[in-house]
């Protein structure tokens, strides 16, 4: 489970020119509050530049919040944040892979850092090679492959610890069709697998076929809340899209 | 510690599969020196071969048939004679001649009266190969000159010679030697450091941003600064190699080529021993932590690997203008001097290497660097922990 209370993030901005600046702070989130379930999607929805990436990326303890707090999976993520981090597997566009490594060196780099026993470590890791069919590769340098393979390796490093709570931040923004549906395959699998899953996309018809709860985030602030279900009972407009876009507007 | 070591253990895995990094930091700095000292000896070589056989073109006006024959005895020479003074100058420039000696018209007469008399030599300041060869002849001539009037006037030799210079060197030629090119090899050796620490610390900041492993790296349950220390560690382990390979490679150098004086041989043999070369790591350990620190906490903003080029490079100035005052030869390594990094370094490898240098100051300077270490290693963090420099 993950909850949100009162989440905020400020970054300090210097604005002018020469010896005139002005520093201004900016709340990239501001009071953002929600809770994601276990055994359910939840989608965080916004525009470019509305606070998703900063608000996941304090939630994977990735960055500190200014105040507020969030509890992932009963570890408050202001009590250190590596505790956080042990029960995450966390998945993002920029979440590159090391390119002089192999996928064999980077899933065992990934299961040392977090403490798997050896013989876990090799069973889960051939598990995953097996089922997301690295072994052709796996001998591989990163740096070699192709955006599919390092997209395989991407999700078997997210998994190799077995963590309770998933976040994916426009994990399938820039892939082919194909790749992109493995990624679709395995944030179906976390749910059934009764994990916490929190993605963030701006793919309406990914969120149509994943989601269970909904929030729209805006210029840092939570504008809708709720469970997918209920955002498509209350929709005004004829499509997704065009309903996300003019609750957006609307903010 | 554990995490410590897999981080190192990453990066330096990292590292050394990059041919970049390979050739930086483990083939050339091993290289380099040999190839130094092997081209420096042929370069010498050839060059004093080269002059030997060149020919000189010499204007002579009024020249005794004596000066002549010593003139002629060098059959490279190539002789103009020439009645009176005339515009030597001109005759110069255009290499119809490279110099002129011009003797008075009465030089017999002035000669035999026993007076001084002045022989003109035109020359160009910038040619030293004929202007050696001219000086040579004309000191054999005129010392020639004066031991006929010796002979001539009937005064014993040990008359005319007041007092005979006699040198005691009660230095070491370890401790002249050490002293005189002591203050070069760490600027060797400290330069490559630098830059293997350099080419590093971007590989391992920007070099992250650039391959987009930063967020993955700081989404580890490890803690910034573990992540911070194993780059740091690993990156001064890169600037520490190439100044082991330097001086690994001075000793292979020395001992492989032919062509350097014994004395010189022997006494870099005796400098370069054990203890020495085990004090002079020892204080490149904490150098080298200082330099990866500080370069991490320079370029931990850039973006791009040429971003954090262009910051880091100017600094080498503040690496060159201690080096260069340590090989000054009035600059010695005193209570004032030993607290400023790389100065420091680089008077305490001179008094090393020379077999002079006081304990007491060699562990201060070796507590002053780790000192330094530290604090660069403090702000490094601060900067790797600045979300808007890192995760820009």
């Amino acid at each position: 489970m993950i909850e949100l209370k009162n989440l905020t993030k400020s970054f300090s901005v210097k604005t002018g020119k020469g010896f005139k600046k002005e520093i201004t702070t900016v709340n990239a989130v501001d009071n953002v509050s929600f809770t994601c379930k276990p055994g359910r999607i939840f989608s965080l929805l916004g525009p470019n530049g509305a606070g998703k990436t900063t608000t996941l990326r304090m939630i994977a303890g990735i960055i500190n919040p200014t105040s507020g707090t969030a509890i992932v999976d009963g570890v408050d993520i202001s009590n250190g944040n590596d505790a956080v981090k042990k029960r995450i597997g966390f998945l993002t566009g920029s979440t590159g892979l090391y390119e002089r490594l192999n996928p064999d060196e980077t899933i065992d780099f990934f299961g040392k850092v977090y403490k798997l026993p050896s013989s876990e470590l090799q069973e889960r890791k051939e598990y995953l090679f097996e089922k997301l069919g690295i072994n052709a590769f796996r001998k591989k340098r990163v740096g070699q492959m192709s955006t599919g393979m390092k997209q395989k390796v991407s999700i078997a490093r997210t998994l190799i610890h077995d963590p309770e709570v998933l976040i994916f931040d426009e994990p399938t923004s820039g892939l082919d069709v194909i790749t992109a549906d493995s990624i679709i395959d395995l944030i179906r699998e976390s749910k059934e697998s009764n994990k916490t899953v929190i993605f963030s996309s701006h793919i309406m018809s990914e969120v149509d076929l994943l989601c269970d709860d909904l929030a729209i985030i805006s210029k840092g602030a939570i504008i809708y809340n709720d469970s997918f279900d209920h955002f498509k009972k209350e929709m005004t407009a004829k499509n997704l899209t065009q309903e996300f876009i003019n609750r957006v507007n609307q903010s | 510690m554990n995490d410590l070591l897999l981080i190192i253990k990453k990066e330096l895995s990292e590292l050394l599969r990059d041919k970049k990094t390979i050739i930086n930091s483990i083939v050339l700095p091993t290289l380099l020196v040999p190839i130094l000292i092997f081209g420096a000896i042929k370069v010498t070589e050839l060059i004093n071969k080269n002059e030997k056989q060149k020919s000189v073109k010499i204007g002579l006006v009024n020249a005794p048939q004596n000066f002549v024959d010593i003139v002629r005895n060098d059959t490279l020479n190539k002789i103009t004679n020439y009645d009176a003074a005339i515009d030597f100058k001109t005759l110069i420039d255009e290499g119809t001649i490279q110099t002129a000696v011009v003797f008075p018209l009465d030089w017999e007469q002035q000669m035999d009266s026993l007076t001084t008399s002045t022989v003109q030599i035109y020359r160009n300041g910038t040619k030293d190969n004929v202007n050696k060869r001219v000086s040579s002849m004309l000191e054999t001539y005129n010392t020639r000159l004066k031991e006929q009037r010796i002979a001539q006037l009937q005064i014993p030799v040990e008359k005319m010679t007041p007092f005979q210079e006699n040198y005691i060197e009660v230095g070491e030629q370890k401790e002249l030697i050490g002293k005189r090119i002591g203050g070069f090899i760490p600027y060797l050796f400290i330069l490559t450091m630098w830059g293997g620490c350099l080419l590093a610390a971007i590989d391992l900041v920007t070099g992250e941003k650039e391959r987009k492993t930063i967020e993955t790296t700081l989404s580890l349950p490890i803690s910034k600064f573990k992540v911070l220390l194993g780059k740091a560690i690993v990156a001064s382990i890169l600037g520490f190699i190439p100044a082991v390979l330097n001086l690994v490679g001075l000793i292979a150098g020395l001992k492989l080529f032919d062509g350097i004086p014994d004395t010189l041989k022997l006494a870099i043999n005796e400098m370069l021993n054990f203890q020495s070369v085990t004090m002079i790591m020892l204080l490149l350990i904490p150098f080298a932590l200082f330099l990866a620190g500080f370069i991490i906490a320079l370029v931990a903003g850039a973006t791009t690997f040429k971003e954090a080029q262009s910051k880091a490079t100017p600094i080498i100035m503040l690496i060159i203008i201690p080096l260069v005052l340590a090989m000054m030869p009035g600059i010695e390594l005193t209570w004032a001097t030993v607290p400023v990094p790389v100065l420091n370094i680089g008077l305490g490898v001179k008094e090393i290497m020379a077999g002079t240098i006081d304990m007491l100051q060699y562990v201060a300077i070796l507590l002053s660097l780790i000192a330094f270490a530290v604090t660069a290693i403090y702000f490094s963090y601060k900067k790797f922990s600045d979300e808007n420099a890192i995760l820009k």
